[in-house]
C-alpha cells in the first residue's frame, strides 16, 4: 500500500497523469472524517495482475471545499462520488444527492458531531 | 413530439430478489438509456460499525451486509482487524477460512446461475440447480451449524473444526456435485433455446470493461485477467490448484460460463484443503486493540470486496470503509443495457448476479 | 363465492417484498420453494403481482425508502390477506435496531399475523409459519363471509344519533 498526497486544486492533474484504464483499476472514492471539520478523501487504485499493489492519493479538506469530480478521467468514479456526497454532505460538481438518502435521513451521517 | 417511452422495472419485481429500480429509456423494443436507484436498502451500517459496536461485534455485523457472501464481509473485516493487531493467523486457520468461502462462492454461484435460468423463461432448470444446491447448503449446515449467516470466523480463528466424518461428507457432496455441474456445462453450452436467451445478447466488451473497472466474475467473462484471489497474497491460492478462468465473448452465456467452471475450480480447491489440511490450533487469543490503518482485499463470488479500517486504539473504531462488488460493477452494468432488448432486461439483470443489500450497505 | 373457498386454502399465492434485509432471508425463501423443502406442494407460488396474492411475506427491517412501498404493496393485496415477517430484523429490527436509515420492524406499518424468527430464518421455520398462515387465511375469509345484521340501538355521538354501531357480525352459534 503506497499513500502519496495531492491537494485538491492539482487532483485532476495528478490523477491525470497517473491513471491508465489498462494498468490501474479504480476502487473507489473514501473519506474519513477527522473530526473539528476537516475531512480525509482518498482515491483508491488496484494494479491488474501484480500482488498487493494498491495506491492511495489522499488530500485533506474541509467540508465547504467543492471536491473536484474525476469523472472524466474515470467514468466509473461517479458512484463513489454521489456516495460521499451522500454521506459527508460534500459539494461534488455533477454528483447529486440521493443515491441511499431520503429527505428525512440524517443530512450527513458519517459526518463528526462537531 | 417525444420518440421514447419510458419503462420501469422495479422496485417490486418478479425478476428481482431485492428492491433495485429501473428506469428504462425505450425507443420500440431497444433500450437506449438507463436509469437506476439502488439505495432501497440502505441501513446505515458503516455509521454503526463506529458508533454502536465494539470492534470484537462488528465483524458479526458486516456479515449481515449481505447473505449471499455475508462470510466474504466477515473475513475481511477480520483480516484487517488482524493486521492492526499484528497478528498471523496459523495455516489451519487459514485453509479452514479458505474452505468456507470457497464453499459460499459455490452456492452463491449457483444460485445466481438458477436465476438467470428463471429469468430466461427456463423454470425447469431453476429447479434442478436450486436442488443441486442443497449439496452445498448441507455441507455449510454440517460444518458451521446454520445454512446461510454462519458465523464461522471471528477475530484470532474460526468458530468451529473439521471433524474426520466431516471430511468424508465433504468429498462425497462435492463428487456428487462435480458430476452435475458437468452436465449443466453441456446443457448450457448445447441447449437450443437457452442459446437464443443468452448468446450474444448482453455483451460487455473488453474495453468496455476496462472503462468502466468491471470485476470479477463480469470482467473475466469479457477476457479481463484480474482475480483478487491472485492479487492478493493474504490466503495460499496458487498452491492449492487455483486456476482463472476467462472467457473472452462478454455475454451472457460467457458470464455463465465462468460460473460453471469456477465452481469446478473452487470444487477442486475445496477438495485439496480438506486433503492437504495442517494440524493446529483453531483459535487464538489476540492482545491489545487495533491502531492504524489497514486495507483488505478479498474476492467475494461477485468480485473484489475491499475494506478500510482505521483505529486509534480504542474499543471503536474510527472508520469502516465497506466497498462492495457490485456497487464498482453498476456502472458497467448500465452501459450494457443500452442497446439491448427490453424483453432481455430481466435475464441480463440476473446474470450480472446484483446484490443490492450489499450496494446500499 | 362459496365455490371458490375450498380452492383459496388449498392454493395461497405468495407475494415476496425485500424491505432492506441482507438477502438471507430471501434466498431462504427460494430454497424453501425448490424442489428440496417443496412449498409448492401446498399450491403455493410466488408471483409478482400483489392483486393476485394472499400472503405478503416481508423481508427486512424497513428501509425509509421501501416504506411507502410496503404500504402501497400491502394495500394493493385483496382482503382476506396474511402477512408474515420473517426473520429477526422484519420482527424486531434485529441487529440493524438503532441505524439511523431503519425503522425498527415491519409492525410500525402493517399488521403482522406471523412472526418467524431466525437469522437467517430456516426453510423449515418459513413453511410452518407459511402453514400456520393458511389457518389464519381460512379464519379470515369465513370472518369476512359472515353476514351482517341490525343488532344495536342507535347511539349518540357527538350530539348527533348515529347508526354507525348498529350492523354487527352473526357468530357462528347464532346462525344456528
Amino acid at each position: 500500500m503506497r499513500k502519496i498526497e495531492t491537494t485538491l486544486p492539482t487532483l485532476l492533474a495528478d490523477i491525470g497523469t497517473f491513471y491508465e484504464a489498462r494498468k490501474w483499476h479504480f476502487l473507489s472514492v473514501n473519506g474519513i472524517d477527522l473530526g473539528e471539520g476537516k475531512i480525509e478523501l482518498q482515491w483508491i487504485f488496484s494494479r491488474y495482475g501484480i500482488k498487493d499493489e494498491i495506491v492511495i492519493y489522499y488530500a485533506l479538506s474541509d467540508y465547504t471545499t467543492p471536491v473536484p469530480s474525476v469523472v472524466s478521467l474515470i467514468p466509473s468514479a461517479f458512484m463513489g462520488e454521489r456516495e460521499i456526497v451522500d454521506m459527508f454532505g460534500l459539494t461534488v460538481e455533477g454528483a447529486l444527492r440521493g443515491l441511499y438518502l431520503d429527505e428525512d435521513s440524517l443530512p450527513h451521517p458519517l459526518r463528526g458531531e462537531s | 413530439m417525444k420518440k421514447t417511452i419510458q419503462i420501469p422495472l422495479g422496485s417490486q419485481h418478479i425478476s428481482l430478489l431485492e428492491p433495485i429500480r429501473f428506469k428504462f429509456e425505450c425507443e420500440n423494443e431497444k433500450i437506449i438509456g438507463v436509469d437506476a436507484d439502488v439505495g432501497f436498502v440502505h441501513r446505515g451500517v458503516e455509521l454503526a460499525c463506529t458508533r454502536s459496536f465494539e470492534f470484537k461485534q462488528v465483524g458479526y455485523v458486516v456479515a449481515r451486509v449481505c447473505g449471499l457472501c455475508a462470510i466474504t464481509h466477515s473475513l475481511s473485516y477480520t483480516l484487517a482487524v488482524e493486521k492492526l493487531l499484528g497478528y498471523v493467523a496459523n495455516d489451519r486457520i487459514k485453509y479452514l477460512r479458505m474452505l468456507m468461502v470457497e464453499l459460499d462462492r459455490i452456492h452463491s454461484h449457483m444460485l445466481c446461475l438458477a436465476h438467470t435460468a428463471e429469468n430466461a423463461g427456463f423454470e425447469a432448470l431453476f429447479m434442478q440447480i436450486m436442488a443441486d444446491r442443497e449439496l452445498v447448503m448441507d455441507l455449510q449446515e454440517a460444518i458451521s451449524g446454520n445454512r446461510v449467516q454462519f458465523d464461522f470466523i471471528a477475530i484470532g480463528g474460526v468458530n468451529r473444526d473439521l471433524t474426520p466424518e466431516l471430511s468424508a461428507l465433504i468429498h462425497k457432496n462435492l463428487e456428487l456435485l462435480s458430476d452435475k455441474i458437468d452436465t449443466l456445462l453441456g446443457l448450457f453450452d448445447n441447449n437450443w433455446s437457452l442459446s437464443l436467451k443468452y448468446k450474444g445478447v448482453g455483451v460487455l466488451t473488453l474495453d468496455q470493461a476496462y472503462t468502466y473497472n468491471a470485476l470479477g466474475p463480469l470482467a473475466r467473462a469479457a477476457g479481463l485477467a484480474t482475480d483478487v484471489r491472485v492479487e492478493t497474497s493474504d490466503f495460499p491460492y496458487e498452491a492449492l490448484g487455483y486456476t482463472m478462468v476467462l472467457e473472452s465473448t462478454g455475454d451472457i452465456h460467457a458470464r455463465n460460463f465462468v460460473r460453471l467452471r469456477e465452481i469446478l475450480n473452487s470444487i477442486a480447491m475445496c477438495r485439496n484443503i480438506v486433503d492437504n489440511l495442517p494440524s493446529g490450533e483453531i483459535q487464538e487469543k489476540t492482545k491489545g486493540k487495533p491502531s492504524g490503518e489497514a486495507v483488505v482485499r478479498v474476492e467475494a463470488p461477485r468480485g473484489e470486496l475491499f475494506y478500510l479500517v482505521r483505529g486509534n486504539g480504542q474499543n471503536m473504531l474510527e472508520r469502516v470503509r465497506i466497498k462492495t462488488p457490485t456497487f464498482s460493477a453498476i456502472p458497467a452494468m448500465m452501459e450494457v443495457f443500452k442497446g439491448s432488448e427490453y424483453a432481455d432486461a430481466p435475464a441480463i439483470l440476473a446474470s450480472f448476479d446484483p446484490c443490492m443489500s450489499c450496494t446500499a450497505k | 363465492m362459496k365455490f371458490f373457498i375450498p380452492f383459496r386454502k388449498k392454493s395461497p399465492w405468495i407475494l415476496h417484498y425485500n424491505a432492506g434485509s441482507c438477502n438471507g432471508c430471501d434466498i431462504e425463501i427460494l430454497a424453501a420453494l425448490g424442489p428440496k423443502f417443496d412449498l409448492e406442494r401446498f399450491g403455493v407460488i410466488n408471483t409478482g403481482n400483489p392483486k393476485q396474492s394472499d400472503i405478503f411475506l416481508v423481508t427486512g427491517p424497513v428501509t425509509y425508502r421501501s416504506r411507502e412501498r410496503l404500504v402501497e404493496l400491502y394495500s394493493q393485496i385483496p382482503e382476506p390477506k396474511v402477512v408474515i415477517a420473517v426473520g429477526s430484523c422484519t420482527t424486531t429490527g434485529g441487529v440493524f435496531r438503532g441505524m439511523y436509515n431503519v425503522e425498527d420492524g415491519i409492525d410500525r406499518y402493517i399488521p403482522v399475523d406471523v412472526y418467524v424468527p431466525g437469522c437467517a430464518s430456516t426453510p423449515q421455520l418459513i413453511i410452518d409459519a407459511i402453514v400456520k398462515a393458511l389457518d389464519i387465511l381460512e379464519a379470515k375469509s369465513k370472518e369476512i363471509e359472515k353476514p351482517f345484521k341490525l343488532f344495536g340501538a342507535i347511539e349518540t355521538i357527538g350530539n348527533k344519533l348515529s347508526r354507525l354501531n348498529m350492523a354487527k357480525k352473526v357468530e357462528l352459534h347464532e346462525k344456528n
